[in-house]
């Protein structure tokens, strides 16, 4: 491809980034910018160049090596609930702009710590951002298609401009905020829509080469298995290989947590703590998706070209080599957007530790205090902005001179085993109390010197010199010296093998230094808010024991060097508002010293707001014992608002408990009420009949003929047997549901009952001309009381009377055997039951509207004495509900 | 009525910073965590190191896909579940 198309290309990708980060920035509370999904995809920035075209290269060469880089984070991600999660809070509780300044606030505001890490992460990452200009400045070369392309100066290298590009975007987007903790969602959207296209075009490539290049997996296996040594590439050779594959896969389980990029995305980025939900189970899946296709690229171009090319951009040079340009220019944009998130990223989070860490305490300070406010914000965003350029010119060069020689690998690798060296004081001060800031300094020195012996200085002297004298022969020829193989231990390989040494070293040294020495007060203090989050959140300012003298005024004038009046002010009433203070408070206390502390630490950095703050006030020392005394308290103190939480959310629960006792109680005596009622009216309507009747016996006992007599004899008789029906009735149902009624159980026939039922109303049946059918002759025993049941079954049959036809009634009987209970059924072909009053026929004197009709012929109470009875035997009674015809009555007896 | 109010404050508090999901169901996935450690490296890894190739992919990656695919359903449901 013609050069100035490509530049073109790459100029309008770039323009395109920008407008993404642009439009990002403008809507900063949309839901574009603000989902999960963007932050799984920014977290990809992991996968830089390294794993782009670096896999395939080790895929193609040593085999399974690449893989323990994305385990490790696969192990890790589950973890990331717990252990992500508890750094984010802390992170957004004290504003933390970098990881330099959450390993410097751990141990105390420690302002040699911070800049300590500074420099081991600047150590660590310039020449990975240099690996990254290598993988441009290559594929650049590749797919541009010119043989005579070798850079001879600065000026003539597009590479150069490049990175001056991506300085220029890092810059722009990255320093619009004098405070670091502010969200960059520009940087964060443009890096989520370049891991989208890097994946997608590493499938594309992937699916290209193994099903139109080649004939599926199946088919790039069966030749690639023929070729020598093959077994070695499938499979660990020994035990020493899994040696290093364990200590890799530790490694890359540090970095992404430690990397300066992953702490800027996966912490600081982070927006909400629940995004970190799809996060974990995504961004295993993100890595999955782009290690599927690495073993069959990287022997397709085995196959292809043998070992005469660079393995490294088999991807690019595949299609190019079958004539298809565009793919190759797909994969060169999806690589060079790894590249870029990478770079971007990595250099925004080492600006803001290189100017709140390094350049900001340890020399501007006094001229802060000076300056005016807005010449002050000026400053601090320029001195990121030339931090940016430093650096990125820095990896440039250092890309010049150094790793034109290395592969991404081997430099990927180092960055690696460097950054880890803040692992200890990082992962075990986080749980561990007694970890102090000297044993912190000496454990990462101790194993920055190990790596520089037994990793970079190796590679340093054999690039300068030439000769490999010093890895073969150790210094001096002391042979327990050699720096790949310390002490013989010579199975390891060297990345490996940096790693075993150093992280032993610095984790004996920071554990026996947090021993011998006793903490101070103020790292102590910090250490606990650390490793106890949960507890000290909650008492958010009044964490920090501080004791002195104070005065607002001076605190103020201090904030508004550096936010401006109205911001200061702002805060100021904001805080005051908060704790209840009067707004004229004249004297400071600890609560505002921790505030403004936290106010200025996204600025610069927490050490130098700690001692921006300290100049001002006057702070009286005071014992370790005492603080942790006083944080003892707090803590109790919190503990006993649990408990009193605890307390009155059981007296709300009994409350409302009593509420719904008394409202049922309510609802009771009004049923009470009801019942005595309609027992009234019940007993009153028959009782009227019989002095009615008897008025006109009385009256005309003379004159009345014989027949009428007897009628009204009748009527009389009929309504006193009413009368004791009901008295009687009211009498069983007042038994059952007091619960005074003593069942009668004993083993009976079902059979038999049922027959007896039907005995006892066969007459009244007949004379209406209803049939009776048994359906079910068999016989069946289980335990209850007959007289009960008889009971319930007579009423069940003569409801089902009422309301059958005469001469074409008929009513259907029926048990069936259920598990562990008979189901009783009594039907009919009457009229049925509406369906509004279904719910409704088994309460006591309960009778259907439709009934308004007839005259009412029971008492109102059987069904519902039936449902007591049933409800006694442990059983349940309904009615089936939508019957086309007639009406089904069901009830259950259990049995063993 | 103060008191009450101070009550309150130190509840929303609480609510704040709340975790959002059961301690027990977080637990689970630091298990699968150390599950994963386990099964990923050596003795428990050469397990899968043997010749031999399913669909055309080598055994030993073909396991290691499988977990790892594994582990990826398993915490979806494990989040899915508990999680708020």
């Amino acid at each position: 491809m013609n050069n100035y198309s490509l530049v073109l290309i790459i100029i309008l990708y770039l323009a395109v980034l920008f407008y993404i980060a642009f439009f990002a920035e403008r809507k900063k509370k949309s839901k574009w910018v603000n989902n999960p999904y963007v932050y799984t995809l920014s977290l990809a920035v992991y996968c830089s160049a390294w794993t782009y075209y670096g896999s395939i290269g080790i895929a193609a060469n040593s085999g399974i090596d690449f893989l323990p880089i994305y385990l490790g984070p696969v192990i890790a991600a589950p973890l990331w609930i717990v252990l992500l999660r508890k750094i984010i809070r802390i992170s957004k509780q004290h504003k933390i702009s970098s990881i330099a300044d959450f390993i410097s606030l751990r141990y105390g505001n420690h302002r040699f710590l911070g800049a300590l890490v500074t420099l081991v992460c600047l150590f660590g990452t310039l020449p990975y951002i240099s690996l990254q200009l290598k993988a441009v400045s290559e594929t650049f070369a590749i797919i541009a298609d010119e043989t005579s392309y070798i850079s001879t100066s600065i000026l003539d290298d597009s590479t150069f401009y490049v990175a001056l590009l991506l300085a220029v975007f890092a810059t722009f987007f990255g320093t619009q905020n004098t405070d670091a903790s502010e969200k960059h969602k520009g940087i964060i959207a443009s890096v989520a829509f370049e891991s989208v296209l890097k994946l997608l075009f590493f499938l594309v490539i992937g699916i290209y080469i193994t099903f139109y290049l080649f004939d599926g997996t199946t088919d790039i296996y069966s030749k690639i298995s023929n070729t020598e040594n093959f077994n070695s590439l499938i499979k660990l050779n020994g035990i020493e290989d899994s040696f290093n594959w364990f200590f890799m896969t530790g490694l890359s389980f540090i970095a992404i947590f430690l990397l300066p990029r992953q702490f800027q995305v996966s912490v600081l980025e982070n927006i909400r703590e629940k995004h970190l939900k799809k996060a974990i189970w995504m961004f295993p899946l993100y890595l999955l998706l782009f290690n599927v296709f690495v073993i069959f690229i990287a022997w397709a171009g085995k196959l292809t070209f043998g070992n005469a090319v660079n393995a490294e951009y088999y991807t690019l040079l595949l299609p190019l080599e079958n004539g298809n340009s565009f793919l190759a220019t797909l994969v060169f944009l999806g690589g060079f957007s790894a590249v870029i998130s990478m770079v971007v990223v990595s250099t925004l989070a080492l600006s803001i530790m290189v100017s709140n860490n390094l350049i900001i305490p340890y020399g501007f300070l006094d001229k802060f205090i000076k300056n005016q406010p807005e010449r002050n914000s000026k400053y601090i965003k320029n001195i990121r902005r030339i931090s940016i350029f430093t650096i990125i010119i820095t990896a440039y060069f250092f890309y010049v001179s150094f790793s034109r020689e290395l592969s991404l690998y081997s430099i990927g690798l180092i960055s690696f085993v460097i950054i880890a060296q803040l692992a200890p004081s990082f992962f075990i001060g986080l749980y561990w109390n007694r970890g102090s800031s000297k044993a912190a300094i000496i454990g990462i020195i101790v194993g920055i010197l190990i790596v520089l012996y037994t990793l970079v200085l190796p590679f340093t002297v054999q690039a300068y010199t030439g000769s490999d004298d010093f890895v073969q022969y150790g210094l001096r020829g002391i042979s327990a010296l050699k720096p790949h193989a310390l002490f013989g231990i010579d199975f390891l390989s060297p990345p490996a093998h940096a790693f075993f040494w150093s992280m032993s070293a610095n984790i004996l040294c920071y554990l026996i230094f947090s021993l011998t020495s006793k903490g101070h007060y103020r790292e102590r203090n910090y250490a606990e808010m650390f490793v106890d989050i949960r507890n000290f959140s909650t008492l958010q300012d009044s964490a920090l024991v501080w004791k002195g003298e104070a005065y607002v005024a001076d605190i103020k004038n201090v904030l508004v060097r550096f936010l401006g009046e109205t911001k200061a002010n702002r805060a100021l009433s904001i805080f005051f508002t908060k704790y209840k203070l009067s707004p004229d408070t004249q004297i400071a206390d600890a609560r505002l010293i921790n505030f403004s502390e936290k106010l200025l630490t996204g600025s610069i950095g927490s050490a130098s707001a700690k001692i921006l703050i300290a100049s001002v006030v006057k702070e009286e020392q005071i014992s370790l014992v005492e603080v942790l005394k006083i944080l003892e308290e707090s803590k109790e103190h919190i503990v006993s608002n649990k408990v009193l939480l605890e307390k009155s959310n059981e007296l709300a629960e009994l409350s409302s408990k009593l509420k719904t006792a008394n409202q049922e109680l309510i609802t009771k005596d009004k049923q009470k009420d009801e019942f005595l009622d309609t027992v009234a009216h019940e007993l009153k309507t028959p009782i009227t009949g019989i002095r009615a009747a008897t008025e006109l016996l009385m009256d005309d006992i003379d004159d009345m003929p014989m027949e009428m007599k007897q009628q009204f004899l009748k009527n009389i008789l009929q309504d006193s047997d009413r009368l004791g029906r009901l008295i009687n009735n009211i009498l069983d149902f007042e038994k059952l549901e007091t619960g005074r009624l003593n069942l009668d159980i004993e083993r009976y026939d079902i059979q038999n009952t049922m027959k007896k039922a039907m005995s006892s109303i066969s007459h009244i049946a007949s004379k209406k001309e209803i049939r009776l059918i048994n359906r079910n002759p068999h016989s069946f025993k289980l335990n209850y009381d007959e007289d009960r049941i008889l009971q319930v079954l007579t009423n069940l049959l003569s409801n089902a009377m009422k309301f059958c036809k005469e001469k074409t009634g008929e009513i259907t009987i029926d048990y069936k055997l259920g598990n562990q209970f008979v189901e009783i059924s009594v039907s009919d072909n009457g009229k049925g039951i509406p369906s509004e009053d279904h719910d409704f026929i088994f309460e006591k004197f309960y009778q259907s509207k439709h009934q308004n009709t007839i005259k009412p012929h029971g008492s109102g109470l059987g069904l519902a004495i039936t449902k007591q009875i049933v409800q006694k035997h442990n059983g349940k009674i309904w009615a089936e509900k939508g019957l086309k015809k007639g009406a089904k009555l069901v009830f259950t007896l259990p049995f063993e | 009525m103060k008191q009450y109010c101070y009550g309150s404050t130190v509840f929303f508090l609480f609510l704040d910073f709340q975790f959002l999901m059961k301690k027990r169901h977080e637990q689970k996935l630091v298990v699968l965590s150390i599950a994963l450690f386990l099964v990923f490296n050596v003795p428990f890894l050469l397990v899968f190191n043997s010749d031999g190739q399913l669909f055309g992919i080598p055994v030993f990656y073909f396991s290691i896909f499988s977990i790892w695919i594994l582990s990826i359903v398993i915490s979806y449901i494990v989040l899915k579940r508990h999680y708020e």
